[in-house]
C-alpha cells in the first residue's frame, strides 16, 4: 500500500471546508442538548407524577431508538409537513432530542451522587431547599457530571457524521464524494480518521483539563 | 393514517429480522473481541498491550459510519471479498468490540484483591484461577454494562442502511420513498428498535438489581 | 516446620521488612503482635509468597518458598512451583475473602477438587466433616452473603484446613467481626491449637495470643524487636518498645 501524500495535501482543504461544519454542528447539539438535558431533568425530578412520567416516557423513547432513524424522521417528515428543514437542521434537532435524554440522565446521576446526609447536613446548618441545592448539592453534582459529559460529547462529535446521509456537506460527506470521484480511498479514509482523531483527542483533552481544574483536592 | 404502516408490514418485519440477526452476529462477534482485548490489555506483554491500545484508541475516536465507509470503499482494493453483510457485521463486532473491552476490563479490575488472595493462597494460578474464581464474578458484574453496549450496538446496526445493507432502516427508506410517508413508516422503524432496546434494557435493569454481591 | 531467614521486603525506598528472622516448630502456635504498620501483616503474607521480598530466605517443611539460588543468582521459582507450597500452606483472611458465586460446601471443596485433584466424593466427605467441626453443618447449600461475620470466618477456616495445610496463616481474622462474633471464631482456632495444628497468627486479641500461642513475636517498625513465650514477655517486656506498645494496649482497653 503506497499512500500519495500529494493527493492528501491537494485536497486538504475540501476536508477542512467540511471540518468547519462538522464542527458547528458538534458545538451547537453539544450546547443545545446541554440546556435541553436541564429542562428534561427538571420535568423528571418534578413535583407533578404527569410530568416526571412524560420525561421518562420521552428519555426511554430516545435512548431506545437510533439516532439516524430520528434524523430520517425528522429530514423527511418536515418536508412533507411543508415546512422542509435543512439536514443540518433536521440533524441538529435530532442530536439535540437524544442526547438531551443522555444529558438528563447524566444531570440525575450527579444529583442522585451526592448523598443524602450532604442535604441533611445543609439543612441542619439552617439553609433553605434551594439554598441547600444552590450551595450544596449542584457545586459537588457538577464535578460528578463533567467525566460523563466528556464521554457523550465525543459520542456527538461522531454521531455528526450521520448527517451526511442526509446531503449536509460535513467532513464524511466530503471523503465519500472524493472517494467516488478519486477512488483514492486509501488517503481518504485515512485522512478522514486522522480527522476525527485529532478533533476527539483536542476535545477530551480540553475537557480532561476542565475535570481536573473543578475536582475537589484529596 | 396508519394504512401505509399496515400495508408495508411484512416488508418492516422482515427488516426487523435482518436488524435482529446483524445485532445477535455482531454483539456475538463483539464479545469475543471484547474479552480477547481486554485481557491482552491486562495480562498481554508490551507489544499485545501497545496494539490493544492503538485499536481502543482508534475505534473510540472514529465514527462508526466512517469505519463502514473505509470497509466498503477500501476492502475492493485488497482483494479480500468477505460479502457485504459479513462486512457490515466484522465492521459493526469491532467497534463495539472495544467498547466491550473497557466493560470487561473494568469487570475483571473489580473483582476484589481478597479473591485473588484467597485463591493464590489456596495454591491456584494462571487460567485456573481465572476460571474459577475471577471469570465467574466478571460475568456477573460485567452483565449489565454488557447489556447496556448491546443497546448500542443494536442501534448502531441501522448506519448500515447508508452503506447500502438492506435491514429495517434501509426498508423503512425504500417504503418511504414508494409512499411518501415519512411518519408512519420512520415511526413504525422507530418501534422496532423501541421493542428491541427497551427489552434489553429492561434485562439489564433486572440483571443490575440480581448481581450485586456483598463481599 | 516454618523458618524465616533475614528476610528483608521493600516497597520502593521504603523498607517494611528488615532482616527478620523466626521458627515455627511443627505443632507450635506463633502469635505475631504489634502496632499496625509494624510489617507483621506483610510478614504473613511472605510466608505464601503472597508478597515478593527482595532478601533472605523462608523454608516451609524445609522447602525453600518463592525462591531459589541466592545472591545475583536468586530468582524466582516458576509459579506453578510457588502455587504447589501454597497448597500446603493454608492462609485465612481478615476479610473472610470466601468466594462469592459459590455455597459454603463449594467454597471449601472447590481447592482441594481442583488443585489436588482429589476425588469429588471424598472432597466432599471431608468438606462436611470440617464444616461439622467448625459448626456449620446446617448451611452446606447456604450462599456466603447470607452468612454472618463469624459464620463465614469459620467456613474460611474450614476451606484452609480442607487442603491439609501443613501450616495455618491466620491474618487479624477477628479485626472485620462485631464484637459478640470474636468468641466462636477464637473457639475454633483453640480447638485446632489442641490438635496440634501448626499456626501463625498476626492478632489483635493479647488476651487470646497469650492464652493459645507457645510463643509470642513482637514486631515494629518492620523489624522483629523482642520474642518468647507469652507468659515471660507480657509479664517482663525487655524492651522500651514493647513495653511502650503494651501501655498503650492496656490504656487503650480501659477507655
Amino acid at each position: 500500500m503506497k499512500l500519495d501524500f500529494n493527493f492528501i495535501l491537494r485536497n486538504l482543504p475540501t476536508f477542512l471546508e467540511g471540518a468547519v461544519v462538522t464542527l458547528e454542528l458538534s458545538a451547537l447539539a453539544i450546547l443545545c442538548s446541554l440546556v435541553w438535558g436541564l429542562v428534561v431533568v427538571t420535568a423528571r425530578t418534578a413535583p407533578s407524577r404527569a410530568l416526571a412520567l412524560a420525561a421518562t416516557g420521552y428519555i426511554e423513547l430516545v435512548r431506545n431508538t437510533p439516532v439516524l432513524v430520528q434524523m430520517l424522521f425528522i429530514y423527511f417528515g418536515s418536508a412533507v409537513l411543508g415546512a422542509p428543514l435543512s439536514g443540518f437542521a433536521a440533524g441538529l434537532l435530532a442530536m439535540t432530542l437524544q442526547n438531551g435524554g443522555y444529558m438528563a440522565e447524566i444531570y440525575r446521576a450527579g444529583i442522585e451522587a451526592v448523598s443524602q446526609r450532604q442535604v441533611e447536613a445543609g439543612m441542619a446548618l439552617g439553609m433553605r431547599r434551594h439554598e441547600v441545592m444552590s450551595i450544596v448539592v449542584l457545586p459537588q453534582a457538577i464535578r460528578k457530571v463533567v467525566p460523563p459529559f466528556t464521554n457523550q460529547a465525543i459520542v456527538m462529535i461522531k454521531d455528526t457524521s450521520l448527517v451526511s446521509s442526509i446531503s449536509v456537506a460535513e467532513m464524511t460527506f466530503h471523503a465519500k464524494l472524493l472517494t467516488d470521484r478519486t477512488a483514492a480511498a486509501y488517503e481518504v479514509f485515512l485522512t478522514l480518521a486522522a480527522l476525527y482523531l485529532a478533533i476527539n483527542a483536542i476535545v477530551s483533552a480540553a475537557l480532561r483539563l476542565l475535570e481536573r481544574r473543578v475536582a475537589i483536592p484529596t | 393514517m396508519l394504512n401505509v404502516l399496515l400495508a408495508n408490514l411484512p416488508l418492516l418485519l422482515k427488516g426487523a429480522v435482518v436488524t435482529l440477526y446483524l445485532s445477535a452476529a455482531s454483539a456475538a462477534l463483539a464479545a469475543v473481541i471484547g474479552v480477547a482485548v481486554a485481557l491482552l490489555q491486562l495480562y498481554g506483554d508490551p507489544v499485545t498491550r501497545a496494539a490493544a491500545h492503538v485499536y481502543l484508541y482508534v475505534m473510540r475516536g472514529v465514527p462508526l459510519l466512517v469505519l463502514l465507509f473505509a470497509m466498503y470503499y477500501m476492502l475492493p482494493y485488497t482483494g479480500i471479498d468477505v460479502g457485504a453483510t459479513a462486512g457490515g457485521i466484522i465492521v459493526i463486532a469491532l467497534y463495539f468490540g472495544a467498547f466491550m473491552a473497557e466493560v470487561f476490563r473494568a469487570a475483571i479490575l473489580s473483582v476484589p484483591r481478597g479473591q485473588w488472595d484467597a485463591a493464590r493462597a489456596l495454591g491456584m494460578y494462571g487460567r485456573l484461577l481465572m476460571l474459577i474464581v475471577v471469570v465467574p464474578q466478571a460475568l456477573r458484574i460485567a452483565g449489565p454494562p454488557f447489556v447496556n453496549t448491546c443497546i448500542m450496538l443494536v442501534k448502531g446496526t441501522s448506519l448500515v442502511s447508508i452503506v447500502g445493507l438492506w435491514e429495517v432502516t434501509m426498508a423503512g427508506r425504500q417504503i418511504v420513498e414508494r409512499t411518501l410517508a415519512p411518519f408512519q413508516v420512520f415511526g413504525g422503524v422507530a418501534a422496532v428498535y423501541f421493542v428491541i432496546c427497551y427489552c434489553l434494557s429492561r434485562y439489564g435493569r433486572w440483571l443490575e438489581k440480581r448481581v450485586s454481591y456483598v463481599h | 516446620m516454618v523458618a524465616v531467614r533475614g528476610v528483608s521486603k521493600w516497597f520502593g525506598a521504603h523498607q517494611v521488612l528488615k532482616d527478620v528472622s523466626l521458627d515455627v516448630a511443627a505443632g507450635e502456635v506463633v502469635a505475631v503482635i504489634g502496632p499496625s504498620g509494624s510489617g507483621k501483616t506483610t510478614l504473613l503474607r511472605c510466608v505464601n509468597l503472597l508478597e515478593d521480598f527482595q532478601q533472605g530466605e523462608i523454608r516451609v517443611d524445609g522447602e525453600a518458598v518463592g525462591y531459589a539460588g541466592a545472591g545475583a543468582a536468586r530468582r524466582r521459582l516458576p509459579e506453578r512451583v510457588i502455587a504447589r507450597t501454597r497448597s500446603q500452606v493454608g492462609m485465612v483472611f481478615q476479610s473472610f475473602n470466601l468466594f462469592p458465586h459459590m455455597t459454603v460446601l463449594k467454597n471449601v471443596m472447590v481447592a482441594p477438587v481442583r488443585v489436588k485433584k482429589m476425588p469429588e466424593a471424598e472432597a466432599r466427605a471431608s468438606a462436611v466433616r470440617l464444616l461439622e467441626r467448625v459448626g456449620l453443618a446446617d448451611k452446606l447449600d447456604a450462599y456466603p452473603a447470607r452468612l454472618s461475620g463469624g459464620q463465614q470466618q469459620r467456613v474460611a477456616i474450614a476451606r484452609a484446613l480442607a487442603m491439609q495445610p501443613k501450616v495455618i496463616l491466620l491474618d487479624e481474622i477477628t479485626s472485620a467481626l462485631d464484637p459478640e462474633l470474636v468468641g466462636e471464631v477464637l473457639a475454633v482456632i483453640r480447638q485446632l491449637a489442641r490438635d496440634g495444628m501448626t499456626m501463625m497468627i498476626v492478632t489483635h486479641e493479647m488476651q487470646f495470643a497469650r492464652e493459645v500461642a507457645q510463643k509470642v513475636v513482637f514486631m515494629d517498625g518492620g523489624a522483629m524487636i523482642e520474642q518468647g513465650p507469652p507468659r515471660a514477655l507480657f509479664a517482663d517486656p525487655r524492651t522500651e518498645r514493647l513495653q511502650a506498645f503494651l501501655k498503650r494496649f492496656r490504656e487503650g482497653y480501659q477507655l
